[in-house]
């Protein structure tokens, strides 16, 4: 437990590591696989193979359909996540301030996370018409939640000594908030966006099967209303590997940010 | 040294926590609690386990505070007997370190020695020598990068303990600072201590409940009461410095006082 920055590297854990990648892809295979024996079994018109699937990625991405939807639904999403994002992850470190608001407060955020967004959806219509800021909303809507719940987590859990041990060294509030709070709950607010991220995107593309134009799930919507399980399909695998890609950045990001975390060897990746 | 115009008074100083409910009212922590402490002395107080040691350092760092009584620095009120804004560290003159090391996880070992003289906006060219100067008394080169869950117990004792003394505040509390680690490292801290100290004299308040610390460190022991604490007994420690701590319990005088002050505990 004493000096451990120094990794040392020795070649059974080498092997160790491989084992990650190369599993992964033999269980993407045989998810693959999976599929493929579907298709067969039960015909490609109720479940098209993988390789179908590929070929209408390949068409849209021609067409210029599969960037343009994409980056609509994104931006809906990215957007959903600024607003409500942003929003909930504040409004515990206001709180704090007053832990009576936040007695007050915490039963109707409750109630309101409680809410069926879905079966909101008419009324989000009603007041925010069918263009973007309905997704951007119906998004919003979803994320605050997770963030709000997260970053609370981690302003209650802020520990009182080293709040003390910074005032008598000389620390104002500002600095207590800046050095502690937000440390504290950067942990927190990284587990929120790790739920977050991923439901910002499919809440877009719910949102999009509701009300839209443009968008991967307009797309979708478009493609099962004509009976094209291969554009559904297509649909689902351009967001799924959205949403990895949106996982990766993260992961990054977090891996950067939370460098002088003491984790298990065995548990990082 | 009796001679020198106190640093800190503490006069009449009494602490209750306020009633849990259902309770009619809570018991006293402190009463009538007053002493003085002379600039550059080293103090050192023992009390039994759970006397309100570490509530009596709260309140004198502002962390906390008394529900009487009145505290003067340097002449100046501090705590009046109406009570006063808390000010924690009282514009960092008061230094304070705990019985946790209290590192911030985040940050460097470096990083936090640095930290109050980053926020006191002191941090110039000779903060940073003298820091490099406690960094080598206490054999923490090499280690500044290294975050605190990566040092060892001592180590992080250590850190905690240079970073008050790195801003250099005239008066030092210390709450059982080395109770935490095993009897080796402690030998080896109090030494440091004891060297660091003599680099620069501060006025230092040791709180322990170990009698035989107390007598080896300081230049003057209290002896507080069980709980509600005052003061039953005062020494002056007259054993020669430099102190070999090894060898302190052969030296003249040692014995005499820790027999009184184990009487007195009693």
């Amino acid at each position: 437990m004493t000096v451990s920055a120094i990794r040392p590297v020795f070649p059974a854990i080498q092997r160790k590591r491989l084992l990650v990648p190369v599993g992964r892809i033999a269980v993407g295979a045989a998810c693959l696989a999976l599929w493929q024996f579907g298709t067969i079994a039960i015909g490609p018109r109720w479940l098209p193979g993988p390789a179908d699937t590929v070929g209408r990625i390949w068409e849209l991405a021609i067409s210029g359909e599969l960037f343009r939807d994409t980056i609509v639904t994104f931006a809906e999403a990215a957007t959903g996540m600024i607003v409500g994002g942003v929003a909930g992850a504040a409004l515990p470190f206001a709180l704090r301030l007053s832990p009576r608001l936040l007695a007050a407060l915490e039963p109707l955020i409750s109630a309101a996370f409680g809410l069926p967004k879905l079966a909101l959806a008419p009324l989000f219509i009603l007041w925010f018409g069918i263009g973007i800021t309905t997704k951007v909303m119906f998004v919003a809507s979803i994320v605050f939640f997770l963030l709000f719940y997260n970053g609370l987590a981690g302003i209650l859990s802020i520990d009182p000594r080293l709040v003390a041990m910074l005032r008598v060294a000389g620390a104002s509030e500002w600095i207590i908030n800046r050095e502690i709070v937000w440390n504290t709950a950067k942990p927190f607010l990284f587990s929120g966006l790790k739920i977050a991220l991923p439901r910002a995107l499919s809440g877009a593309v719910v949102g999009e099967f509701i009300a839209a134009d443009s968008g991967l799930g307009w797309y979708i919507q478009n493609a099962r209303s004509i009976n094209d399980a291969t554009g559904v399909i297509a649909g689902v695998a351009i967001v799924t590997v959205l949403v990895m890609a949106v996982n990766a950045a993260l992961q990054r990001v977090q891996a950067r940010s939370l460098a002088w975390r003491p984790i298990a060897k065995d548990m990082a990746i | 040294m009796t001679a020198a115009p106190p640093i800190l008074e503490v006069r009449g100083l009494a602490k209750r926590f306020p009633p849990r409910s259902g309770q009619a009212s809570s018991p006293w922590i402190l009463a009538d609690l007053s002493f003085c402490v002379a600039e550059q002395e080293f103090l050192t107080i023992v009390g039994p386990s759970g006397a309100g040691k570490s509530t009596l350092l709260n309140i004198l760092a502002q962390v906390d505070d008394a529900t009487e009584g009145r505290i003067l620095f340097r002449g100046e009120a501090i705590r009046t007997a109406n009570g006063t804004q808390l000010k924690p560290g009282w514009n960092c003159q008061i230094g304070y370190v705990t019985q946790d090391d209290n590192l911030l996880p985040w940050r460097t070992m470096i990083e936090n020695v640095m930290l109050p003289l980053r926020l006191q906006g002191r941090l110039d060219v000779g903060a940073k020598d003298r820091v490099a100067e406690l960094l080598r008394a206490t054999n923490l080169i090499g280690f500044e990068g290294y975050y605190p869950h990566e040092l060892s117990g001592g180590m992080r004792k250590r850190a905690s303990l240079i970073r008050t003394l790195a801003y250099d505040p005239p008066i030092i509390l210390m709450d059982e600072p080395f109770s935490a680690v095993d009897a080796q490292t402690r030998a080896h801290l109090q030494q440091d201590l004891l060297r660091l100290w003599n680099l620069g004299r501060k006025t230092i308040i040791f709180v322990t409940h170990d009698i035989s610390e107390a007598i080896a460190l300081g230049d003057r022991l209290l002896v507080l009461s069980k709980s509600p604490a005052k003061v039953i007994a005062e020494h002056p420690i007259s054993i020669r410095r430099p102190r070999d701590l090894g060898n302190i319990y052969k030296l003249e005088g040692f014995g005499d006082i820790f027999e009184c002050v184990r009487r007195a505990l009693q």
